[in-house]
C-alpha cells in the first residue's frame, strides 16, 4: 500500500530537468557564470570593468558576424563569403576615397562617400549571394566558399595586396568612439542584437524565417514569399558584415589586407555553441550572442593566465568543447 | 526562364574557365630567350614587406641579366608552393627561387628537385630539412637580440614589457621569439616579459595588449614582430588609452618593430614608435637571383664573409645560408636613403 500514493503524485509534479529545457536560450548562461568565476580566481583584475569592457569591445565584430550568420542560419541557408565582405567592404570604399599614393585607386572620392560605399558594398554582395543561390539554384555552401574566395582575392587585387593605413577621420569614428562611457562599438552591436531579437521574435517577417528554415515548402504553401524572404537575409547579413568590417577597421587602425581571414571558423562555432542549428529553423540570436561571449572570456582568461603560446590553441579547443558539454547538461537537450 | 539562367550560368562557367587557362598558358613565354630561365615562387600577396619584394625582383633580375620566368604565387600556402614549383619545372625552369613559409613541407619537393639537378635558393626562410643551394635571409634571431637590447636599454634594465610573438610554426617567428627571450633572461633579468602568441594577426595583438594593460598599467615597452601587421592596431590601442606620447613624456610606452616599411619610419619621425629592425627587402631579391645565377654558372661558395657586409654561415645539411645585415633604426637614422622603405 506504500507503493500507490508515489505512483500518483509523481506525474503531477513535472520534474525541473524538463522544465529547464524550456530556456534552450539560457543553456550557456551556466557556462558564463564558471568563466567569470574561474577568470576572477585567474587574476583579480578579470572582473574590473576596464577589463569587461575591453572583452566586449574585442568581440564586438565578431557579434555582427555571428548575428548575421545566425540568422541566415536560421533561414535555413550558409554565408561563408561574410569573412572576406568584412575585408572587402572597407578596403574599396577606401580605395575609392584615400588618394592614390596611399595605394588608393586614384578616384578620391569624397571621403565622407566612405561609410555609404563600404555598407552598400556589403549589400550588394549580399544581394549577389542572393542572386546565385535563389536565382540560379545554387548550393548556398559552394556559392558562399566561391565568393569567399573571389571576395579576398578582390580585395588583394584592388589595393595590391598592401593594408591601408591612410583611413579618413569619419571611417574610424565608429571603432574608435565612446558614447555615454563604453566604446560605440559595444552600443551598436547591443541595439543591433536587441533589434534582431525582437524582429525574429515578434515580426511576420522574423516568424517567416523560422518558418522558411523549418520547412521551405510548408513555409511557401502557407503564403510566405520565401525566396524574397531569405533574399532580404542575406542582404541584411552583407550589411551587417560591411559594419563589422567599419568597426574593426576603426578599432584596429588599419585595413588589412587579411583582415577577417579565417574567422569565419569562429563564427560557426560560436554560433553553433548558442545552439543554432547548422539544420536551419533551430536557435536564437540570445543564444548566439552567449556563444560570442564564451568565446571572448575564454580567449581573455587564456590571455590574463599567461598560458605559453604552444598550448594555447589546444587549451582554446579544449575549453570550447566543456562549454558545449556543460550546456548540454544544464539545458539536457540534444544538440543537432 | 530557368534554361536562359542555366545556359548564360554555363556561359559564365566557360568564359572563366577558358581566362584562367589563357592566363596561365602565358607563363611559358619565357622560354623564348636563350639563357637558362629562372623560376621565382613569391610567398604571399597581402604583406607591405613581400610585395615590396616582389616589386624588386623582375628590378634586379633586369640589372643582373637574368631570364626569369613570370613569378607565381603561393599565397602563404605550402600546397600551392609545391603545385607552382611543379609548374614552374615543367615549363622549362632551371634553377628555382622560393620563399617556403612552412619550413617542414617543403622538404620532399626540395629531394625532387635535388634529383632533377635543379638548384634551389630560398629567401628568408630555411628549410628544417633538404637541400638548398643557397638560403638568402637576414639574422633573424639578431632582430630578437637587437630589440630586447633597445628595450632593455631604454627601460634601463627594469620593468614590464608585452611581446606581439609572430606564429611559432614559422623559422622566423620563432628565432625572434627565442633570442628575444634568451637575451632578456641573460642580460636584463630585472625585466618581465609577457609573451603574446598572435599568428601574425593584428586583431589579437590588440587584444592582447589592451588585455595586459588593463592588468599591468605599468607596462613600459612593446616588442612587435613585425610592424606591417602590428603597427597600426598597436598605435590605435596606445591613443585610445592616451598613451601615445612622446618619449620625453613619463608615460611613453617604448617601442621596438620589425620589418622596416613605410608607416614605420613615418611613427618614428613622429615619435610614436621609438625603433624598428629593417629587413632587407631589396637585398632578398637580389642576393636570390645572384645566388641563383651563380648556382647556374656553376660557381661553389665557401663560409666566411662576403663582400656585401654579410657572413655566410653552414647551417647543416649541407646547407649553406648568407646572413645578410638588418640596421636598426631609430630617430638617428630614419631618414637614411639607403633604406628600403625610404625608397618606395
Amino acid at each position: 500500500m506504500t507503493g500507490t500514493p508515489t505512483v500518483a503524485t509523481a506525474p503531477a509534479k513535472p520534474r525541473p530537468r524538463l522544465r529547464l529545457a524550456r530556456f534552450r536560450d539560457l543553456a550557456l548562461v551556466p557556462a558564463i557564470v564558471v568563466l567569470l568565476v574561474v577568470g576572477a580566481i585567474i587574476d583579480p583584475v578579470f572582473l574590473s570593468k576596464a577589463n569587461l569592457v575591453n572583452v566586449l569591445q574585442q568581440q564586438t565584430e565578431l557579434s555582427l558576424l555571428v548575428l548575421a550568420e545566425a540568422i541566415i542560419l536560421i533561414a535555413g541557408k550558409f554565408d561563408l563569403s561574410l569573412e572576406s565582405t568584412i575585408g572587402l567592404a572597407p578596403a574599396l570604399a577606401l580605395g575609392l576615397v584615400i588618394p592614390s599614393a596611399s595605394h588608393g585607386l586614384g578616384t578620391e572620392w569624397p571621403t565622407a562617400l566612405a561609410i555609404p560605399l563600404c555598407l552598400l558594398t556589403g549589400a550588394v554582395i549580399g544581394a549577389f549571394n542572393g542572386l546565385l543561390i535563389l536565382r540560379f539554384r545554387l548550393s548556398a555552401f559552394i556559392v558562399t566558399l566561391g565568393m569567399l574566395i573571389v571576395l579576398r582575392g578582390l580585395q588583394i587585387g584592388l589595393t595590391g595586396g598592401q593594408n591601408l593605413f591612410d583611413i579618413p577621420p569619419s571611417v574610424l569614428y565608429l571603432g574608435n568612439a565612446t558614447w555615454l562611457g563604453l566604446p560605440a562599438s559595444i552600443w551598436i552591436c547591443a541595439i543591433l542584437f536587441a533589434a534582431g531579437i525582437l524582429a525574429l521574435s515578434f515580426l511576420r517577417a522574423g516568424r517567416a524565417v523560422y518558418a522558411i528554415g523549418g520547412n521551405v515548402d510548408a513555409a511557401r504553401a502557407a503564403g510566405i514569399r520565401t525566396d524574397r524572404v531569405v533574399w532580404i537575409v542575406l542582404i541584411i547579413g552583407g550589411l551587417l558584415a560591411a559594419l563589422a568590417g567599419l568597426l574593426m577597421t576603426g578599432r584596429l587602425g588599419s585595413v588589412a589586407a587579411a583582415q577577417g581571414q579565417g574567422m569565419i571558423f569562429t563564427v560557426f562555432a560560436a554560433a553553433v555553441i548558442g545552439g543554432v542549428s547548422l539544420d536551419g529553423g533551430k536557435g536564437t540570436l540570445f543564444g548566439a550572442l552567449c556563444g560570442v561571449l564564451v568565446l571572448g572570456l575564454i580567449n581573455n582568461i587564456l590571455t590574463l593566465g599567461g598560458v605559453s603560446a604552444q598550448w594555447i590553441q589546444a587549451i582554446y579547443g579544449a575549453i570550447i568543447l566543456a562549454a558545449l558539454i556543460l550546456a548540454r547538461l544544464t539545458s539536457g537537450k540534444a544538440q543537432d | 526562364m530557368r534554361y536562359k539562367f542555366r545556359s548564360a550560368l554555363a556561359a559564365v562557367l566557360i568564359l572563366s574557365t577558358a581566362a584562367a587557362c589563357g592566363d596561365s598558358s602565358t607563363g611559358s613565354a619565357a622560354g623564348g630567350n636563350s639563357k637558362p630561365p629562372i623560376g621565382v615562387d613569391l610567398p604571399r600577396a597581402d604583406s607591405d614587406f613581400w610585395n615590396s619584394y616582389a616589386k624588386y625582383v623582375p628590378q634586379f633580375a633586369g640589372e643582373l641579366g637574368i631570364n626569369m620566368m613570370p613569378p607565381t604565387n603561393s599565397q602563404n600556402d605550402v600546397a600551392k608552393l609545391v603545385a607552382n614549383t611543379q609548374a614552374l619545372v615543367s615549363q622549362g625552369a632551371k634553377a628555382i627561387v622560393m620563399a617556403p613559409q612552412d619550413t617542414g613541407a617543403i622538404a620532399s619537393t626540395l629531394t625532387t628537385l635535388e634529383s632533377k639537378k635543379i638548384p634551389v635558393v630560398t629567401v628568408d626562410t630555411r628549410p628544417d630539412k633538404g637541400k638548398v643551394f643557397m638560403v638568402v635571409r637576414a639574422d633573424n634571431r639578431a632582430y630578437g637580440q637587437k630589440a630586447c637590447e633597445f628595450l632593455g636599454d631604454k627601460l634601463g634594465g627594469k620593468g614590464k614589457v608585452i611581446e606581439f610573438q609572430g606564429s611559432l610554426s614559422s623559422i622566423n617567428g620563432r628565432d625572434r621569439s627565442e633570442a628575444f627571450a634568451d637575451c632578456m633572461k641573460s642580460k636584463f633579468p630585472g625585466i618581465t616579459v609577457f609573451a603574446e602568441p598572435t599568428e601574425w594577426e593584428g586583431a589579437k595583438a590588440a587584444a592582447a595588449l589592451q588585455t595586459r594593460l588593463a592588468q599591468h598599467p605599468d607596462i613600459k615597452g612593446i616588442y612587435m614582430q613585425a610592424g606591417g601587421v602590428f603597427l597600426a592596431p598597436t598605435l590605435q590601442v596606445l591613443k585610445s588609452k592616451g598613451l601615445l606620447v612622446p618619449p620625453t613624456d613619463p608615460k611613453h610606452i617604448f617601442a621596438v618593430s620589425n620589418d622596416g616599411i613605410p608607416q614605420e619610419y613615418e611613427s618614428i619621425r613622429k615619435g610614436e614608435i621609438d625603433a624598428t629592425v629593417s629587413q632587407p627587402a631589396d637585398l632578398y631579391a637580389k642576393y636570390a637571383l645572384f645566388y641563383a645565377k651563380a648556382a647556374l654558372d656553376g660557381k661553389t661558395f665557401q663560409p666566411g664573409p662576403t663582400d656585401h657586409d654579410s657572413t655566410i654561415v653552414d647551417v647543416g645539411n649541407g646547407n649553406l645560408e648568407d646572413q645578410l645585415a638588418a640596421p636598426l633604426v631609430t630617430k638617428d637614422n630614419v631618414d637614411d636613403k639607403t633604406l628600403w622603405g625610404n625608397q618606395i
